[in-house]
């Protein structure tokens, strides 16, 4: 018991951070109303930058170099932008490492600026964007700081540089309160720090004019802008204050986590905000202390012996923040404040695709010559994009169609691909290279397959429950939280996916009616694309011309009819419930394909390529392409890291850093939500298309027809 | 005779505060009722109820000879209680026609089976109320644009085809006149009475007094969210109690004063209005 | 549309007194006209009503005149400046005060914090508007540190007054004062507005339902219906002209039993 009492404690190291993740959401959402799926990578951003100018006296600007210096580019000796500052002298023996506060100073001042970044390019310009646009806004950044986090600092490990005080040398309380056991001092310095974060953060907004002006546009932008406040000023200030309680998180728990994990540890904040109903500082400080003890706790708890071996501790402490959100969300969801601001953008149009069949038949002829005609290593960039592809799929259904902003599907993928690898696996070797064998049943591919997609449905349908009850932001925190409770309680559990589960889980080679269509033939031993794109191919078709079908369909127009007013689609007669699972069962089944044909493609699958990172890039891309059409997909498919353009791009001129082409990607997706509304490239096109056209057709008619107008007013 | 509709002492509270206090109302099966009442009398609050989509704190609604209390919003809908918005609420991202169909379609679940291979039959009973709708609103030429090209007042037809292509028994109109301009608002009168001839009966609120005198059967008036008065259009119009709503208090005392004089006036108030 | 004054109106064309200007408006949402070609002025230390049936148009004017709705056609003038659409708290600033028809109260906030929030200017000229304020609506003293949320219906009003009056505008525009008032609170109320034109000399423009309590209190009123100026006149005589009003109201309806 006492071990159970002094893990709670403990906890709030970890509580330590969610709180202060989740006041500068809470001050970033009652400034502007978004909230921020990036501010963890803010407070990642400034952790790396903090050690690299402590280390090695360079301050490291958040973007890149726009100039690539490749090709014939590096002839025109362009200036390029400056991307590195160096600051401080440390080859100096004397001076040494640079002074500790103006490092600080330094940093805390560039999180300011990313806040300032993030409002004049990114949120602002959203303002009036409907919720989807916002929420694609924040994963833009999330995903934008955490390419340039890779880019600019290698996303490697870092060693503390932080405060001594907060580091591990700080040594421990021996036989805590006489309990037998030691707690990390550090774990109560980050508790003050937090709190002290906490009361300052909470007076301002008590006492000052800024606090009481920003409580007030937060509960009536209206209000405010008649009474002379200008509610973008205020988002701004509140932006760069919750930027600078990101960066200052970031500095202090430096030491305790890797930066690259900050990011992640959004989730955490995220749960906290909440739990401070989005609105009070006290109640997120207090909701993320309570996170963090309650998380050790529960893997204390995994030591006993009674606790079920298919709870591993990592799931147990990753499933907390996602409970804490489902338990606040089920029982204060409807009364969660939703800001309102004076205008609200239109959803993107999500236009029939007509001549579906010829489309995807002259496609499909496209795609088996360029397979035909493809080495090996264009076969292996082909059946990237296509699974991709059919894994953008199942977001047009869910987001596109039916406006259920889900981050949680490429999870769903995960889920299928290591049921279908456990169903399949027999206990034997499969390739020579294999370090590990899963047990399993042993199932033929095709029932497998069909096992995987059954259990990714039920899987989904359970996501979509909190959907009947929760809209638009509320289900994206969800689900952003699911997908690491899925990763780590689920995915990363031997005990329920098998032994291969924790490393390189190998994947069965896939016997669909005596033909190998996997990436590797066993009866050959060797890597083999031809079968396996042809396979996708037609996969990728089906599925392609199903979800075309399905938005000309009854069923389609229900799925808009929902997205456009759901209190419109009821007085239709419309069960919103029933459709919007129908929904979400649809759009799984088809991530789940994707999942599969994943595990049919490699040898070998891990857990972190269904992380949250993985998933916001192909949402991004899919995004990008256009969310709501079939061409929108296959746009978004060929953009994607390792897919057909960046490759291309790469072999034809020099190969691209995938943390540079997710980082161009994230840009696109704000640019993108901002530009087109979502519609993507896909759409885009089409108009310019057409708009073209009608310039060309008749541009004196337009003037004669102007000059009249001007008579008639005249007249 | 029979009511397709009837409440009694329907109660909606709002943090205390009674927005419809004990409502006894009926609708004849086959009438064409009215409500009227000024600017927060409680009037859509009452639909609201009715239909599903704010909870009563008291007394009962019978629709059709059942109660309707416990029934979604959905499930009225589709039992033939359908009604429309005062805002536009349309289904912005489909055509004028795929809004109808939305309504008009009783599509069961699993249909997208037979829709992901496009093979989803037409029904054309279904499709020929659809093109009637369309038709008694005018709509047959936009019947493919998208609502947001509409002007302002087409778009509230929308919405009216919309809920006449669910096979209402009883459709309820939110203020469908509101935000028409004086000609709009007479064309929309005009069809009004059309809808009776369809085995349905009509419910309306407007804010257009004109409009409401005209069309009605029966009319109730609501201030306050308290029936204040009922009757014939006649009767409403003369009502002191009418006046006095709309007016204000002293309305009703100077009414009684006004003589000839008033009519007079009229002719150089239409005039002018012109 | 019927002048009642005409005498009067050719007086009004120098526009140096006119504190607002709305020449041919016309303005509404999602780029269709509500209200069609409105010309109305307020001068200052007038009182001006603008009365008409619900859903004429008389808050689109109001929404417009503040900057919360675009002109579509025509200009919108305040205090000298063209209004701006983009920045509503810029027309604030310049010294108009709108208490809109749901009164944007901040609930969660105290009403000490929600009159602090109209506070604008000198510290001096802050303390006087705010004692001002409170002068007239005393009613207020007593609950400083309640939250505006707990408020009645007739305080929560009070407050939005305040609120407005605390900023001494030079301005005033109130929409709707009596909705969901009891008629003894409303005749405690609208007297108010005569008090503050008379004293600032600010120019107010007020819309309200009660036709007789408004024209009690103001110079001048408009009538509106579906979207446009329909009746205009000093107050006498519009309170003579009880018949036409009522037209306006109730409809064609009687137009029809005339003619």
């Amino acid at each position: 018991m006492s071990a159970l009492l002094v893990a709670l404690i403990a906890g709030i190291g970890a509580g330590a951070l969610y709180a202060m993740l989740g006041t500068g959401i809470v001050v970033a959402f009652r400034g502007s109303g978004v909230i921020n799926f990036g501010h963890g990578a803010v407070a990642g951003y400034t952790a790396y930058s903090f050690h690299e100018l402590r280390v090695t006296g360079s301050l490291y600007l958040p973007w890149f170099d726009p100039i690539p210096e490749f090709g014939f580019l590096k002839t025109l000796k362009i200036n390029n932008l400056p991307v590195r500052i160096d600051i401080f002298d440390v080859t100096d023996p004397i001076s040494g490492k640079p002074n500790l506060a103006l490092t600080v100073l330094v940093c805390l001042l560039m999180s300011a600026f990313l806040g300032l970044l993030m409002h004049f390019l990114v949120f602002r310009p959203l303002r009036n964007s409907p919720t989807l646009g916002k929420v694609i806004g924040s994963i833009g950044v999330f995903l934008y700081l955490s390419s340039m986090m890779a880019v600019h600092f290698g996303g490697q490990n870092r060693y503390d540089a932080g405060f001594s005080g907060f580091n591990s040398t700080a040594g421990a309380v021996e036989n805590f309160l006489g309990l037998g056991r030691t707690i990390p001092r550090s774990n109560f310095y980050l508790f003050g720090a937090a709190i002290v974060m906490c009361v300052i953060v909470w007076a301002l907004y008590r006492f000052s004019r800024f606090g009481i002006s920003t409580r007030a546009a937060d509960e009536n932008e209206k209000g405010a802008a008649l009474l002379g406040y200008s509610p973008q000023f205020l988002a701004g200030a509140n932006w760069v204050l919750a930027s600078i309680t990101a960066g200052a998180a970031g500095i202090l728990f430096l030491h305790k986590t890797q930066p690259a994990q900050i990011a992640l540890f959004v989730v955490g904040g995220l749960g906290a905000a909440l739990f401070g109903n989005l609105t009070s500082i006290p109640g997120a400080t207090a909701g993320g202390l309570i996170i963090g003890m309650v998380a050790s706790g529960g893997v204390e708890i995994t030591n006993y012996d009674w606790w079920p071996e298919i709870l591993p501790p990592s799931g147990v402490r990753n499933f907390v923040p996602l409970l804490a959100i489902i338990l606040v969300l089920y029982l204060r969801g409807d009364k969660l404040p939703i800001r309102g601001s004076i205008s609200i953008g239109r959803q993107p149009r999500a236009p029939k695709t007509n001549n579906v069949s010829i489309g995807v038949i002259a496609a499909l002829g496209i795609a088996l010559l360029l397979s035909n005609i493809f080495v090996s290593k264009w076969e292996a960039v082909l059946t990237t994009t296509l699974i991709a592809i059919i894994f953008m799929y199942s977001l047009t259904v869910l987001i596109g169609f039916l406006g259920q902003i889900s981050l949680v599907q490429w999870s769903i993928s995960g889920l299928a691909a290591y049921v279908m690898i456990r169903l399949m696996a027999d206990g034997e070797k499969i390739r020579e290279t294999d370090f590990v064998t899963n047990s399993g049943w042993g199932w033929p591919t095709v029932l497998a397959f069909v096992a995987a997609i059954v259990v990714a449905i039920i899987f989904g349908l359970l996501v979509g429950l909190p959907a009947l009850r929760i809209r638009g932001v509320q289900l994206a925190v969800v689900t952003i939280a699911a997908v690491i409770a899925v990763e780590n309680l689920l995915l990363r559990n031997p005990p329920l996916m098998g032994d291969g589960s924790v490393s390189v889980n190998p994947t069965p080679s896939p016997n669909w009616f005596g033909q190998y269509v996997g990436g590797f033939n066993p009866n050959t031993a060797r890597t083999d694309y031809w079968k396996f794109s042809l396979f996708l191919i037609i996969i990728a078709g089906l599925v392609g011309v199903g979800v075309a079908n399905l938005r000309r369909g009854q069923i389609g127009r229900r799925f808009l009819a929902i997205r456009a007013n759901e209190r419109a689609a009821a007085a239709a007669g419309i069960n919103v419930a029933r459709m919007k699972l129908l929904g979400f069962g649809i759009s799984s089944a088809i991530a789940a394909i994707a999942g599969c044909m994943i595990a049919y493609k490699l040898p070998g699958l891990q857990t972190d390529q269904f992380e949250i990172f993985g998933g916001l890039a192909l949402l991004a891309f899919a995004y990008l392409g256009g969310i709501t059409t079939v061409w929108g997909a296959i746009v978004g498919g060929c953009l994607i890291a390792g897919g057909l353009l960046p490759e291309f791009l790469g072999v034809h001129f020099e190969s691209i850093d995938t943390g540079l082409i997710n980082a161009v990607g994230a840009i696109g997706l704000v640019v993108n939500a901002k530009v087109t509304n979502g519609e993507g490239v896909a759409l885009l096109q089409t108009d310019l298309g057409k708009n073209t056209l009608a310039m060309l057709r008749r541009p004196p008619d337009d003037e004669s027809s102007e000059n009249l107008n001007d008579e008639e007013a005249k007249v | 005779m029979t009511n397709i509709l009837e409440t009694k002492d329907l109660t909606v509270t709002f943090g205390g505060l009674n927005a419809c206090d004990h409502v006894d109302l009926a609708v004849p099966t086959g009438k064409f009722v009215g409500l009227i009442g000024p600017n927060g009398a409680g009037k859509t609050t009452f639909i609201d109820a009715i239909t599903g989509y704010v909870p009563t704190s008291a007394g009962k609604a019978v629709f059709d000879g059942a109660d309707i209390g416990e029934m979604k919003p959905h499930e009225r809908a589709q039992n033939g209680l359908v009604r429309t918005f005062q805002s536009l609420e349309l289904f912005e991202d489909l055509s004028v026609r795929d809004n109808l169909l939305v309504a008009a379609y009783p599509t069961r679940w699993y249909t997208f089976i037979s829709d992901m291979f496009h093979l989803t039959k037409r029904d054309e009973d279904i499709e020929s109320r659809v093109d009637w709708a369309l038709d008694i609103m005018g709509l047959n030429d936009v019947a493919e644009s998208m609502p947001t090209d509409l002007p302002h007042g087409r778009r509230k037809l929308v919405g009216v085809a919309r809920a006449l292509a669910a096979r209402p028994k009883l459709i309820l109109l939110d203020e469908p006149a509101a935000g028409l301009d004086t000609a709009e608002s007479q064309i929309l009168g005009g069809h009004l009475r059309e809808f009776l001839n369809h085995d349905m009966s009509v419910f309306l609120i407007d804010h257009d007094m004109g409009l409401v005198l005209s069309v009605c059967d029966y009319i109730y008036v609501l201030d306050f969210g308290k029936i204040i008065a009922s009757g014939t259009p006649a009767e409403i119009r003369e009502s002191p109690a009418v006046k006095a709503a709309y007016l204000g208090e002293q309305a009703g005392e100077i009414q009684a004063q006004e003589g000839e004089r008033m009519r007079g006036q009229q002719q150089e108030t239409g005039e002018d209005s012109d | 549309m019927t002048n009642l004054t005409t005498e009067s109106s050719s007086e009004t064309m120098s526009d140096n007194n006119h504190l607002v200007e709305i020449e041919n408006l016309s303005a509404g949402y999602a780029g269709v006209a509500v209200i069609r070609d409105v010309n109305l002025h307020v001068a200052k230390g007038e009182v001006v009503a603008l009365l008409g049936p619900n859903g004429a148009g008389k808050t689109t004017t109001l929404l417009t005149t503040s900057g919360l709705l675009k002109a579509l056609e025509g200009s919108v003038t305040v205090l000298g400046e063209p209004s701006n659409f983009s920045a509503p708290h810029k027309t604030a600033r310049l010294g108009l005060a709108h208490v809109p028809e749901d009164r944007s109260l901040f609930f969660g906030l105290t009403v000490q914090e929600n009159l602090r929030l109209g506070l604008r200017g000198k510290r001096s000229e802050q303390n006087a508007g705010y004692e001002a304020a409170l002068d007239l609506l005393p009613a207020l003293r007593p609950l400083m540190n309640r939250r505006a949320g707990l408020l009645s219906g007739g305080e929560q009003q009070m407050l939005a007054m305040a609120r407005a009056l605390v900023s001494n505008p030079k301005v005033l525009l109130v929409d709707e004062m009596s909705l969901g008032l009891a008629p003894i609170i409303v005749e405690r109320l609208l007297p108010i507005v005569r008090d503050i034109a008379n004293e600032t000399g600010a120019g107010v423009l007020i819309v309200e339902q009660h036709v007789h309590l408004a024209l009690e209190v103001a110079d001048r009123a408009y009538v509106m219906s579906h979207g446009e100026i329909v009746l205009e006149g000093s107050a006498e005589e519009l309170i003579e002209r009880q018949d036409l009003l009522e037209a306006s109201y109730l409809g064609g309806e009687i137009d029809e039993e005339t003619s």
